[in-house]
């Protein structure tokens, strides 16, 4: 350990870079070379570039781990960080000169980093063998593993970055690859469309994360993490912040009209906490990345990638990334308690929302897409509540085993694949059944991932859903002290009711049921009772029943059912198979972390047993969460409180998988299907996915389509009419007027070049007596300079009197009346006085001419103003003559 | 006994014949002629005021022999050219010929606007 610090000092902590650097490398060498080097060095060079990442990310989290022991543990503990500064990357003017941002390309891991860094290689790696051996016979194997690559490289920007620029290159970085990957099939209208989906409900969740840095840097005066938890206080600026068009800048053109009442209420001072606002935007990002309510419809579409794309970033990594900013940057939420209570009740409802659509979907994939969306609200649920360790333990034990579930899922689909080959119709669950037989591996893993999903105790998502929960129930937000400076101005900051809590707690338990109840539904339909997927394929028949029965498969409802009689005797052709050892290996790897690892932070537990081991990442976590510990309350641990609160939860997970049993089991899906029925219209509204996606279409999407309509019509008429037509056919005019000129016949432009020739001549034979004046205020000295010319001499007449004086112009010490090299004259005025100067010139042809110059000086100085008057005055007599 | 004057009185009048030549006539032979009778105007005026300020004490080295020969220098230099254009200038006509079975400059008017 000690030569591993001589090599990679803390404050220059290299090794990051092979960290970033081998995934980069990978997407770099499949990109460019894949196609030629072959499926096999393509598949070493992917899989070789993550695990090495992976094991020098293992090496760096222990070496990080060595650091905190160094650091000391205590309750105020530094935050041990390892950084890599790779370059000065630019510098920002911050606000009212407050000096120069500088943003650098540095890279930090500290105990939030350094998990989520080990996540995203740990996990990336099992789902990139696992990838290796699913997307073996997809002809673009290459492009496949150069766009997951970069998105192990991206994500690693985005959780190592140290700064919120850096951040957002990640974040930006990821999308990219979310849309690639979405949309790696692109061949398929469908696929591309949810592509392009997923990206554009993103760029909205971006313009919020653009706005949010945008006040970071104003109120922070800072980017970088660290200089943004110093400057955190600017938030809470008592000046506070007014929202156009709200309050006083609303426009009176608009209100005037109103009557008084109403406008008083438009025009009235309000202000606004810039914590509230900054956080809100920052939320909105977050909800963009990681699919919440109003932004979540991306992500169920979003399964139309391959699966182990699914697992890694729409499951696992990329999706969480918004928890990860909201724990990031939780000094910065947890100043304003409207924005804590915005993000526990946005995740609440779509924790709710998800799971009712989940309930009745058929899609295998789309059940755990929408479980996905439902267990981030759970995530946004606890960071919201204060709770930002458990929050993010959720993240850590979802990645496990909702990854294992969508793998699971893919072996399922890929086994399924034997007899079924159209894509819906091989993740459709009603076409699945009885798969336990045949792939039992696959079959343990995915109840072990259900079980743990489900919350039963003592699997890893019971210890972080229900500590969740338990946290929402009873911890509150208080206002920062510092908001009290701005009571006067802002009014106090807003805290949320003292009922929000329990309600958010049982809008919990109520998704936790759904959760139970879905995943188990998914469960039973795919692994328990008879494969039906011999009924997909073209003339099956089902024995002992009518003719006109056989075909049916398509419509809703009755399918849930396992159909009795079709045993094994009608089989033709090859039978769904278990996965090659390359997709199990991950499965069970996975599948242990999902079963075991809720034990790391098991605060229930450690907590009622005085066992601090069983809650290691609280206590690995505190020094990053320490900044927002004060104004979190947390009541006193109280082990019968807790464990009541437990209880529901539990009770949740119990009548859910029991459900599930009894329906689908035990009743062949009859209880289902008789609630559908009394229900017909309720089920087909969620079954449409309570047609959110058709509201955005007729709302918000209609709305751009109009817009961009018009836009066409501006475009049409403004810029390629009047713009574009209107000043072509301008400057044509005077093309037509110019092209008269050019005639083709040289002896024209031969007599136009005689003829400027002359005219040049006429210039040079003439002398031009031209003077420019320049003036020095303080002595009132005006000094006037002739003008440069062919063979110029100069005669002047300085005092006024008419005749053009005397000056010595040959050297000879006498004055004489001829002209010399005297090209300048100095005059002195009294202010408010002007007088006349006379300049003669005579050129190398022996021409003369004069000019009579008035030289003023104003009663007014204004410093530096040169007054310059040329007036022609009447020619004097000849010189000398 | 023949003054600078009656050199720079045959330059004007041999230029003025050659532009009033190039100017006045259709044809590019003739115009080619015009232009190398311009050339040579010039060039003997070069020569005439060569020799005139060979006498200029300041041009003069120690020993009165004369080194301003800058006057001729460039009259050689203007014989070279007129020899390539003379090359570049009878290539182009032939070019012309071959393309419009003429020779006069207001045929010649590809180029027009």
């Amino acid at each position: 350990m000690h030569t591993l610090f001589a090599i990679f000092p803390a404050q220059q902590f290299a090794l990051i870079a092979a960290i970033l650097g081998l995934p980069l490398l990978g997407a770099f060498v499949n990109g460019v070379f894949g196609k030629r080097l072959g499926r096999d060095a393509v598949r070493l060079m992917a899989l070789a570039a993550l695990f090495g990442s992976f094991a020098c990310s293992l090496v760096a989290f222990f070496m990080l781990r060595e650091r905190a022991h160094e650091l000391g543990h205590g309750e105020l503990a530094p935050n041990p960080r390892l950084v890599w500064t790779a370059w000065h990357w630019l510098a920002l003017s911050g606000r009212d000169a407050l000096g120069s941002v500088n943003v650098d390309v540095s890279f930090a891991i500290d105990p939030l980093s350094g998990v989520m860094m080990l996540v995203v290689t740990g996990v990336g790696s099992l789902i990139h063998l696992y990838a290796a051996s699913y997307m073996w016979d997809d002809p673009s194997f290459h492009r496949f593993f150069c766009y997951l690559n970069l998105f192990v490289f991206s994500m690693l920007v985005l959780i190592l970055g140290d700064s919120m620029p850096l951040l957002f290159v990640g974040w930006e970085g990821v999308g990219l690859c979310s849309y690639l990957l979405i949309g790696f099939w692109f061949t398929e209208e469908k696929n591309a469309a949810a592509g392009k989906k997923a990206f554009i409900a993103n760029r909205v969740g971006d313009f919020g994360l653009l706005v949010g840095m945008a006040m970071l840097l104003y109120y922070t005066g800072a980017l970088d993490f660290e200089g943004i938890r110093r400057g955190a206080g600017g938030l809470l600026d008592p000046r506070g912040v007014q929202v156009w068009p709200l309050g006083a800048g609303f426009p009176s053109w608009l209100v005037g009209w109103l009557p008084d009442g109403i406008e008083k209420g438009l025009t009235a001072q309000r202000l606004a906490f810039p914590a509230t606002l900054c956080g809100l935007a920052l939320f909105l990002g977050c909800a963009g990345k990681s699919a919440q309510i109003p932004l979540y419809v991306w992500l169920p579409d979003a399964m139309a990638g391959p699966t182990p794309v699914s697992a890694l970033i729409h499951a696992a990594t990329m999706v969480t990334a918004g928890v990860y900013l909201v724990c990031r940057l939780n000094f910065v939420f947890v100043l304003s308690p409207a924005v804590m209570a915005t993000v526990a009740t946005v995740g609440a409802l779509t924790a709710l929302f998800a799971a009712t659509i989940g309930l009745v979907q058929h899609d295998l994939k789309k059940v755990l897409a929408y479980s996905t969306v439902s267990q981030l609200g759970y995530m946004f649920l606890g960071v919201g509540s204060g709770a930002f360790t458990d929050g993010f333990f959720h993240v850590f034990t979802h990645a496990f085993f909702k990854a294992c579930l969508f793998l699971g899922a893919g072996s399922v689909i890929h086994a399924v694949h034997a007899r079924i080959h159209d894509t819906d119709a091989s993740q459709d669950m009603r076409n699945m059944g009885g798969l336990r037989k045949y792939m039992p591996l696959t079959h343990a893993t995915y109840l072990a991932s259900c079980v743990a999903i489900a919350g039963v105790p003592p699997f890893a998502g019971f210890f972080s859903k229900d500590e969740i929960l338990a946290k929402a129930f009873e911890t509150k937000i208080k206002a920062h002290a510092i908001a009290g400076a701005a009571a006067e101005r802002i009014g106090p900051l807003w805290t949320p009711p003292d009922w929000l809590g329990p309600l958010l707690y049982f809008v919990g338990i109520a998704g936790a049921t759904m959760t139970a109840f879905y995943m188990f539904r998914t469960y039973f339909l795919t692994f328990w009772g008879d494969f039906k997927g011999w009924k997909v394929t073209p003339g099956w028949k089902e024995p002992g029943h009518d003719e006109h029965h056989g075909h049916d498969d398509h419509g809703h409802d009755h399918h849930e059912a396992f159909a009795p009689g079709t045993g094994r005797d009608h089989l033709e052709g090859p039978e769904p198979h278990e996965s090659p050892s390359p997709m199990t290996i991950p499965l069970v790897i996975l599948a242990a972390f999902a079963v075991g690892a809720g034990f790391l932070n098991a605060t229930i537990l450690g907590e009622t047993l005085h066992a601090p081991e069983l809650m290691t990442m609280e206590h690995w976590l505190a020094p990053v969460f320490a900044p927002s510990k004060g104004d979190v309350v947390v009541p006193a641990f109280d082990a019968s409180h807790a464990w009541m609160l437990a209880i529901p939860g539990l009770i949740a997970a119990a009548v859910g998988i029991g459900f599930a049993y009894f329906a689908y089991v035990v009743k062949g899906g009859e209880p289902t299907r008789n609630i559908a029925a009394r229900a017909p219209k309720l089920h087909q509204l969620m079954l449409d996915k309570w047609r959110v996606d058709e509201l955005y279409d007729a709302t918000v999407i209609g709305a751009v389509d109009e817009l961009a309509n018009t836009a066409v019509v501006a475009d049409k008429w403004v810029v390629d009419g009047v713009l574009a037509k209107a000043s072509a056919a301008f400057v044509g005019l005077f093309g037509a007027g110019l092209r008269l000129f050019q005639t083709g016949k040289v002896q024209t432009y031969a007599a136009a070049m005689v003829v400027g020739t002359l005219a040049l001549t006429v210039f040079f034979y003439l002398p031009h007596p031209d003077a420019s004046i320049t003036s020095d205020p303080a002595t009132g000295t005006f000094r006037v300079q002739a003008g440069p010319g062919l063979g110029y001499r100069y005669r002047w007449d300085a005092d006024g009197d008419g005749k053009l004086d005397e000056f010595d112009s040959d050297g000879d010490g006498k004055p004489d009346d001829k002209f010399g090299p005297r090209d300048a004259i100095e005059v002195k005025l009294e202010p408010n006085q002007s007088k006349q100067v006379t300049l003669a010139v005579e050129n190398a042809f022996g021409r003369h001419d004069t000019r009579t110059i008035t030289v003023a000086r104003p009663a007014q100085e204004q410093p530096g103003a040169p007054v310059l008057m040329p007036r022609p005055a009447p020619r004097p007599p000849p010189p000398g003559g | 006994m023949i003054h600078i004057q009656h050199y720079l009185v045959l330059g004007a009048t041999l230029f003025t014949i050659g532009a009033f030549g190039f100017l006045t006539r259709r044809n590019v032979l003739v115009a080619l002629m015009s232009i190398e009778l311009m050339l040579n105007a010039v060039n003997l005026t070069l020569v005439a005021f060569n020799r005139l300020h060979a006498g200029n004490l300041a041009l003069v080295a120690p020993g009165g022999r004369n080194l301003h020969h800058g006057g001729q220098m460039f009259a050689f230099f203007i014989i070279a050219v007129a020899a390539a254009e003379a090359a570049v200038g009878l290539a182009i006509v032939l070019a012309l010929y071959r393309l419009r079975r003429s020779v006069r400059t207001d045929e010649a008017d590809q180029l027009r606007g």
